[in-house]
């Protein structure tokens, strides 16, 4: 097909460039031809998943390999992951994801549910994700807890439910997730949506300590000084780095509150 | 990005001589010489003895004229420098061509009128210069001003300043496209200087005289790319200028 010979790919498009340094990434992001488009390596660890539609989520019903340890959260002995999560695992086939009935889905299903934009993200969102995904770093959605105690879990349950918790347990379940996912903060066009940990291979879910930063997905404008004072005042005192998706690059920015120092 | 001082021994040599002494000397200096600068257009031209002449270069204020006239030197100021002189620190008289004085309030009307956003730039020139910072202008890096932590001959520019304001819809412009962002940052990275932006906020609006200046609040903030591959290595907390 002519198009795929002009096909560029979103791999390698970082805006790396730091000061100092002026490569010109321009050459290395497009393919002429088809052939040079990288594929990742088969892998052979490859865990299952199966989607809960109500919940915008899935259970993972086979754990292989270590990559669970930064990835999912928990809730009553289980795990279950967002579509960020699926797609970046289902992309480098780490992860394959079932229907309700068992029946595999396949990764146009899992990029149909992103643009269908009902589990909380987008195309944007996702890049952003798995951009600090592939580097190494250890992300979360934004204020949505690794793990949860059994005992603690139940207090949520009796908060949230407006009717006394005798509804089973998979009800309860669904209703913790569901108070989680309304949770996620959303200030004018600006989202603060992930809480960011450096790499780390002692990393534990249920004493993640506090991120190193939380990243807010930039909207179409640049935030005014009153949205960064308000998404400052939401962060609780951890750095926030906003982040910026265009034409499918990635690029960071900070805005920090200074002081220059009276000089002598 | 932090201070990049020209050779060895320059940070030395800006210790020994601060800035602030400087410029007190300047101001003693230009108040016992009954210095009057002409106001012309937005600039002011102000002469100076020899004495006077090393004052101003060292405290870097104006532009020295290259003229042949042998005993005096000419210097040509900003419209924010001679406000500052004039001004805060009281130690120059403005004149027009008909050698009459013109008093603050008078000066303030003539920069606004020409200058639109002349307050908050100014706010943010005396500002930078109160806290004893050299601050030039920056439009040959796309900014407002630039600031120096000393002389320009012993240290490059820390920052490139930009103007912010609130009110009446960020009237310098700046900033208000991702683009924007791109393009400054871009530029800043490749000269070595941090983006700093200064928020000028009004707490009352009343921009006709320059007791205004005291309803400013000014909230300095950098902006700076951050590289997720350097990012790695670093804690963000423990650096308030990631790279």
């Amino acid at each position: 097909m002519e198009a795929d010979k002009w096909a560029s790919f979103s791999e390698g498009t970082s805006d790396s460039e730091g000061y100092g340094e002026d490569p010109d990434d321009d050459d290395h992001c497009c393919a002429y031809a088809s052939t040079d488009i990288p594929k990742l390596q088969f892998r052979k660890d490859i865990s299952r998943s199966r989607w809960l539609d109500p919940l915008g989520l899935a259970e993972v019903v086979e754990r292989k390999g270590g990559l669970w340890t930064t990835t999912g959260i928990v809730r009553n002995g289980k795990i279950y992951c967002f579509i960020e999560e699926i797609l970046y695992l289902a992309e480098i086939g780490a992860l394959h994801l079932l229907s309700k009935d068992d029946t595999p889905l396949t990764l146009e299903h899992v990029y149909n549910k992103v643009a269908e934009g009902k589990s909380g993200c987008s195309l944007e969102y996702y890049e952003a994700y798995k951009h600090l995904k592939s580097l190494g770093y250890i992300v979360g959605r934004h204020g949505i807890p690794w793990s949860v105690r059994r005992s603690k879990a139940n207090c949520i349950v009796i908060q949230d439910t407006p009717e006394p918790a005798q509804s089973g347990d998979k009800e309860s379940r669904n209703s913790i997730l569901i108070s989680e996912m309304i949770n996620n903060m959303q200030i004018g066009g600006l989202r603060l949506a992930f809480d960011v940990y450096p790499p780390n291979s002692r990393f534990r879910k249920s004493a993640p300590g506090d991120p190193c930063f939380v990243l807010c997905l930039a909207s179409e404008y640049p935030p005014s000084k009153e949205e960064i004072e308000d998404l400052e005042r939401h962060s609780h005192g951890i750095p926030l780095i906003f982040c910026l998706v265009e034409h499918g690059r990635v690029s960071f920015f900070s805005f920090n509150k200074v002081e220059l120092p009276v000089l002598p | 990005m932090g201070s990049r001082w020209k050779g060895k021994g320059a940070e030395v040599k800006a210790l020994a001589d601060p800035i602030s002494e400087i410029v007190s000397q300047l101001q003693s200096s230009l108040i016992s010489s009954n210095s009057k600068g002409l106001l012309s257009g937005t600039g002011v031209l102000l002469k100076a003895d020899a004495e006077l002449t090393d004052l101003l270069n060292r405290a870097c204020f104006g532009r020295p004229r290259v003229t042949s006239e042998k005993n005096d030197q000419w210097f040509q100021l900003s419209t924010e420098e001679a406000f500052y002189l004039q001004h805060s620190l009281k130690c120059i008289k403005i004149v027009d061509h008909n050698d009459t004085e013109l008093n603050s309030d008078e000066l303030w009307k003539h920069m606004t009128s020409s200058r639109e956003n002349f307050p908050i730039l100014f706010k943010a020139f005396s500002h930078l210069r109160s806290k004893n910072w050299v601050v030039r202008s920056g439009s040959q890096y796309g900014v407002d001003f630039v600031a120096y932590r000393h002389h320009p001959a012993l240290v490059h520019s820390e920052y490139a300043v930009l103007v912010l304001s609130a009110q009446d819809g960020n009237a310098n412009g700046r900033l208000k496209v991702w683009s924007d962002f791109h393009c400054t940052l871009r530029l800043c990275g490749s000269v070595a200087k941090t983006l700093l932006i200064l928020n000028i906020e009004e707490q009352q609006s009343c921009a006709t005289s320059p007791s205004c200046l005291d309803n400013y609040a000014v909230e300095e903030r950098t902006i700076t790319r951050w590289s997720p591959e350097q990012g790695r290595e670093k804690n963000v907390k423990s650096d308030p200028r990631v790279k």
